[in-house]
């Protein structure tokens, strides 16, 4: 029988219909490939992006030129720009501003075919360590409110290109999705005096939802997951910023979200996924009522009319089914 | 004389370009899709490419590659009706991304920067 589940968080309803007999294999998507020709992220095309913003190279080697381990460069063509003011202003009931933003792309690796959860460690590590120097530097702009790091990872969902590469968005504007998530945080907080990101990671760490745990981290399947296969990553000590993420915890999120993203890789014979980065707004400070945390999204299933009618998603895996299946898959 | 190839499947916008462009002192090749304009590009060996990205077969951004492979330096302007390639960072292996209109002023003014850029 089917069940319905509240998100404690922003209090969003789920169906769980779990279909019986439903096998991982049953969700493997035939990805679709497309020639690329040449691709602009490699090394020997640096020409073809715009000049590089960050990178790590070997000693002697120049900006936009080979020998680099990770780049950052701008969106050679951006939707939203750097110039200008955002000059907020209303007409009648409806509000718009200057698309004023950065929008960033990490190239993760200089070899085309490797994708992020089979790098070294050591660059998983820097690469999460590009994440926070940037978000530190986009900060520093008074115009930014928040600053958005996600991966898209196969066409399906989103990725144009199979190099792997993240991307970062700075925003003028707060996103409505994590306007939720702080409301339903500070509305718990003022009942309990409690983070409610913190009780939901002590009690997610005692059940059959948790798909790998390490000193700093946990990842679990969550009680009311919107698709098959959903997981997110928390960290267990409290910080609702990821700039506040400590010189230890590069190397434990490094391995958590490796692991993760092989065992999807595994059991979902390579699915594209999303994979997202929440963290406070960026004037805000640590806040007691919200959790920085990943989300990792596998395009499995398709949205249609009933979930865009009514905010409820029917999600026919079971987080503890999937969660188990995730655990048990083989990493070696 | 400059030489443009200027692809696109649509007939009416071959025939605008190749007036506006002519008009502005440039030479025209035509193709109509991806696969003639890779024999364009190898018999006619143009200054710089005007390429649509939504065509019927070999679309614009894997004509992009092909001509990649074969050419780093010729400059190619990617013309689309569609803002939404931009999102496609296959379409970064272009120099420049112009929305389609029947005013050709800004293709004409990045035309002309491009080839200035060349020099």
């Amino acid at each position: 029988m089917s069940e319905l589940r509240k998100d404690p968080v922003v209090g969003r309803w789920v169906i769980i219909s779990p279909e019986r007999g439903k096998r991982p294999s049953d969700y493997a998507v035939c990805r679709e490939r497309r020639r690329e020709g040449v691709c602009p992220l490699c090394p020997g095309n640096e020409s073809m992006t715009p000049p590089e913003i960050f990178a790590f190279r070997e000693k002697g080697t120049k900006p936009d030129e080979e020998g680099w381990s990770i780049r950052v460069v701008p969106n050679k063509f951006p939707a939203l720009r750097m110039e200008g003011e955002t000059d907020r202003r209303c007409w009648g009931i409806y509000d718009r501003m200057n698309g004023v933003g950065e929008h960033e792309v990490v190239i993760e690796t200089p070899e085309h075919e490797r994708e992020l959860p089979y790098l070294p460690l050591t660059e998983i590590k820097k690469i999460l360590f590009v994440y926070k120097l940037r978000m530190e530097e986009l900060a520093k702009d008074p115009r930014f409110r928040y600053v958005v790091i996600f991966k898209n990872r196969g066409r399906e969902a989103g990725a144009s290109l199979q190099h792997s590469h993240s991307q970062i968005i700075s925003l003028p504007v707060i996103p409505k999705r994590v306007m939720e998530e702080l409301k339903g945080g500070k509305t718990h907080y003022r009942d309990t005096g409690r983070c409610i990101f913190c009780e939901m990671v002590e009690q997610e760490r005692k059940g059959e939802r948790v798909v790998e745990e390490n000193e700093d981290f946990i990842a679990f399947a969550p009680y009311a997951a919107r698709f098959p296969y959903e997981t997110w990553i928390f960290p267990r000590e409290h910080a609702s910023d990821y700039r506040q993420i400590r010189q230890r915890q590069y190397g434990t999120l490094a391995v958590i979200l490796r692991n993760t993203l092989k065992r999807l890789d595994r059991v979902l014979e390579d699915p594209p996924y999303n994979l997202v980065f929440h963290t406070s707004p960026l004037l805000e400070g640590n806040l007691p009522h919200y959790h920085w945390h990943i989300e990792i999204i596998p395009k499995v299933t398709r949205i249609a009319g009933f979930e865009w009618g009514t905010g409820f998603y029917i999600n026919p895996t079971p987080p503890e089914e999937s969660a188990a299946y995730l655990r048990e898959a083989d990493l070696t | 004389m400059e030489k443009i190839l200027v692809v696109d499947d649509e007939e009416a916008i071959r025939a605008l370009y190749r007036m506006e462009l002519e008009d502005a002192g440039y030479e025209v090749v035509t193709a109509a899709t991806g696969e003639e304009a890779l024999e364009k590009m190898r018999d006619s060996k143009p200054d710089l490419i005007t390429l649509d990205i939504k065509m019927p077969g070999m679309d614009g951004l894997e004509t992009l590659g092909e001509i990649r492979k074969r050419d780093k330096e010729v400059p190619v302007i990617l013309c689309s009706a569609y803002g939404e390639y931009k999102q496609d960072f296959t379409s970064w292996a272009s120099d420049a991304y112009v929305v389609k209109s029947s005013d050709v002023g800004e293709l004409l003014t990045m035309i002309q920067q491009l080839l200035k850029e060349k020099e």
